[in-house]
């Protein structure tokens, strides 16, 4: 919990309040009930006689339930109250919220309380951005319950607030005159409805009501099931362990089911403002996690492969084949002021997706799915060819055509100063960033394999593997930094190599695109003085121009970056390396309870002692919740060959023993076993 | 009903539904299995189009018929999405689409609605529709 707010989610539907539950946002203050997008309440304000309350204590009972133990008044005064206040909320369309108050005193205690709600159906952009509102908002007592509206043209947003007990409804409220019995209680019920009209998510009432009369699902029983359904660790090592499990509750509270797809979940980006599908994000994350809960991999191609481009729209960036970037639901999605309908702005995820979905059949043996994915992924492979080579010179490159709300950078490093040469000037666009070079090479390489086995067309299979081949001969001769024997980061609109050393060179190991005779250097920069600081490897390296160690994409050491760097070292058979990757970023973990950040400073390790966390406002983030799991993978050494599971481990010394027992895959079950070998 | 026949004279939509029943196969809905019917209301009157799909093989009717999705919607949207001038997933964030059933399906139909003309998205909709 962050400032002291305090956070439950439910889907895309989650309350961000003070710690007595409280909300009162400004315009650009992130708290209040958002569900789709859209911000359902901007005030809700409880006061007991004409005061507010003090917190005695908040607890998070399970990730949608919240209980605040309040009394009145601010300051030392509550320390003699004989009123003792209680919140439990629920989030699900909308919340409920069962307001209790006791009476500690001899005699009866009249009271007039007051909730004040109101809404200003902010878009999450808005928020974000401070914009005014262009419809028209209002506020209305009907049928009992107060109706927060609001309008522009066919987009209607309402918010339903209602109560069991009698009270008196007003524009700004509800308020209720209570007379509680000497050492009584009062009780009352408040229904907070999200409504959406047409969309088919309209309700009548919250999906929890009071918590002895409706059932809830116990949180604490299905996280112990999700949990228990992955794979189980033994290890004498506390930072793995604690990481592990951390990231299995992590992972769970990201599960992100769409409407197309009920009772099936993908993970989201990240807690709670990227709630939603991303298409980079949500690959990564299922590759990460494949051999602990693959099934996040099956729902994520199904999901991304229904919204795949099919049309040519500049205002979208989308084209015929390409996967979708982001997808949003808010008043300025809806009226096209924001393109995320969905936003197909990635040049790196159409690969990715393929990818995927190689990765998954390799584990799992689902032929099914691939077979029913065969003409998106046919769509995703001419996507590549048709419509990606931007510049002709036969490499995916990136230039956004909505200039004015589109992404300048479609790769992972999406901050505007990411991609830079040497000296710290910016190239311009189109760029053609090396590590995408790399996820075209291995998914051309992946695709020909389905083709052969799973789609039966080897001619099919040739072609790409000679493509690949040929990209991978031209990737080596016009990437290569002579100089500094290291991968260029990118081409510029000329074709002139964009010189400076950064992290996406491991991801090149990963793709399998680096000439064998080339691996060593790479390996050698990666783990050197100026990329490696001793808990990770940095985004870019100590000395180039724009290298800031507290830069976002430009100093920063990214956990699941390192992850999949050190799949790609293992791929090169750098054991050590990879362990040593490994062992650093998993040292980071404890500092931040097992949660790993989204990005920690670069500063070198014996300086500060421990990693400096990057601000950003979600937490957990999907893939560095994902990068343990990988991480794991990675030590274990474990790679589906056939119908076997591979064990080839290269551990960290300070591991004594690493057991991983029940991974699933299309052996039924196997279990892994690694003792501690490499210091790192 | 009548169904106006002629390039000139025919709406997005009639040609829509006419060159898709033609078509007969379609790929992109390969994965697609049911019934969508569209309800499109013009003032007082409605009309149906129900689509049946099963295996990328695509029947077009203009009964009502039962369908495991039912949108209904201004005939004159549908000509926006039937031309490539409106945003199918956008006006359904609007509200102009209301959606009963399996949305599953019409994500999936939706794929079929054109490209939007050339030169009309690069600043999205406020400048192409015009409206202050």
């Amino acid at each position: 919990m962050s400032d002291g707010l305090v956070q439950i989610l439910d889907g895309n539907t989650f309350v961000v309040s003070d710690g007595r539950g409280d909300i009162e946002s400004s315009a650009t203050d992130p708290t209040g009930l958002f569900s789709f997008d859209t911000r359902f309440l901007s005030t809700w304000v409880l006061t007991v006689a004409g005061t507010r309350l003090t917190a005695l204590s908040t607890d998070d009972l399970q990730y949608f339930e919240a209980r605040f133990f309040l009394v009145p008044g601010t300051g030392t005064v509550y320390v003699d109250s004989d009123l003792s206040v209680i919140r439990e909320r629920a989030v699900g369309d909308g919340f409920h919220e069962q307001l209790t108050i006791l009476n500690h005193r001899g005699t009866p205690a009249e009271l007039d309380v007051r909730i004040d709600a109101a809404s200003d159906f902010a878009d999450l952009f808005e928020v974000k951005d401070a914009l005014a509102k262009k419809g028209l908002n209002k506020s209305i007592v009907e049928g009992g319950r107060l109706v927060l509206r609001y309008e522009r043209e066919s987009f209607v947003r309402e918010t339903w607030i209602s109560a069991s007990a009698p009270a008196l409804i007003d524009e700004g409220g509800l308020s209720f005159a209570v007379t509680i019995e000497p050492h009584g209680e009062w009780t009352t019920d408040l229904d907070v409805v999200t409504a959406i009209a047409g969309t088919g998510e309209r309700r009548e009432h919250p999906k929890y009501g009071r918590r002895d009369r409706t059932a809830r699902p116990n949180m604490a029983q299905n996280l112990e099931a999700w949990i228990s359904h992955a794979p189980s660790i033994q290890c004498d090592w506390e930072p793995l362990t604690g990481a592990y499990r951390r990231s299995l509750v992590d992972l769970a509270a990201l599960r992100f089911t769409t409407q197309t797809m009920p009772g099936h979940a993908l993970p989201a980006a990240g807690l709670p403002w990227f709630m939603t599908m991303f298409g980079r994000d949500s690959i990564f994350t299922s590759l990460q996690a494949l051999p602990f809960v693959p099934e996040l991999a099956a729902t994520t191609l199904r999901a991304l492969g229904e919204r795949q481009g099919t049309r040519t729209d500049d205002f979208r960036d989308e084209d015929p084949g390409r996967i979708l970037h982001e997808m949003r639901y808010g008043e300025m999605t809806a009226f096209e002021e924001r393109p995320h309908s969905p936003y197909y702005g990635a040049a790196d995820a159409t690969p990715l997706y393929l990818v995927l979905l190689d990765e998954y059949e390799r584990w799992t043996g689902d032929r099914e799915l691939v077979r029913d994915l065969e003409f998106e992924a046919r769509a995703a492979l001419r996507w590549i060819d048709e419509y990606a080579d931007l510049q002709g010179n036969g490499y995916v490159s990136y230039k956004r055509r909505n200039a004015e709300t589109g992404l300048e950078n479609q790769c992972w490093k999406d901050s505007w100063d990411s991609i830079s040469y040497r000296d710290g000037e910016l190239p311009g666009f189109p760029r053609a960033t090396c590590e995408i070079q790399g996820y075209v090479y291995d998914a051309k390489t992946r695709a020909a394999r389905l083709a052969r086995e799973v789609w039966r067309d080897p001619e099919f299979a040739l072609q790409l593997e000679g493509e690949a081949a040929a990209l991978k001969r031209r990737f080596n001769r016009d990437f290569w930094v002579a100089d500094g024997r290291f991968f260029a980061v990118a081409l510029d609109a000329d074709g002139r190599q964009v010189d400076s050393l950064t992290s996406n060179i491991g991801h090149l190991l990963w793709s399998g695109i680096v000439d064998r005779s080339k691996a060593k250097a790479v390996a050698r920069h990666l783990l050197g003085p100026r990329l490696f600081s001793g808990w990770g490897i940095r985004t870019l390296a100590e000395g180039e121009g724009r290298y800031n160690p507290i830069g976002y994409h430009v100093g920063t050491v990214w956990p699941f970056d390192n992850s999949f760097i050190a799949w790609g070292l293992r791929r090169y058979g750098f054991r050590a390396e990879a362990a040593r990757v490994a062992s650093g970023i998993l040292d980071a973990a404890p500092f931040f309870d097992g949660q790993l950040p989204e990005a920690f400073g670069g500063y070198p390790r014996e300086m500060t002692k421990h990693p400096v966390r990057y601000p950003t406002a979600c937490s957990p983030q999907a893939w560095s919740t994902g990068t343990p799991l990988l991480l794991l993978r990675t030590m274990l050494g474990l790679e589906p060959v056939g119908d076997q599971l591979v064990v080839d481990p290269a551990l960290p010394s300070r591991i004594g023993r690493l057991e991983l027992l029940d991974i699933p895959g299309r052996w039924g079950r196997i279990d892994a076993f690694g003792r501690g070998r490499y210091e790192t | 009903m009548t169904r106006r026949i002629g390039v000139g004279t025919e709406s997005p939509t009639d040609a829509f539904f006419g060159e898709l029943a033609a078509r007969g196969r379609e790929p992109l809905l390969k994965n697609a299995s049911g019934a969508v019917r569209f309800d499109l209301v013009d003032g007082d009157a409605v009309e149906h189009r129900c689509v049946t799909m099963r295996d990328g093989e695509i029947a077009v009717s203009h009964k009502k018929a039962r369908a495991d999705a039912v949108v209904r919607l201004d005939k004159a949207t549908f000509d926006g999405m039937a031309s490539g001038r409106t945003n199918a997933m956008a006006a359904f964030l609007r509200g102009e689409l209301e959606v009963e059933g399996d949305v599953g399906l019409v994500l999936l139909f939706q794929r079929l609605f054109p490209s939007p003309p050339a030169g009309a998205t690069s600043v999205g909709r406020s400048a192409k529709r015009g409206i202050p």
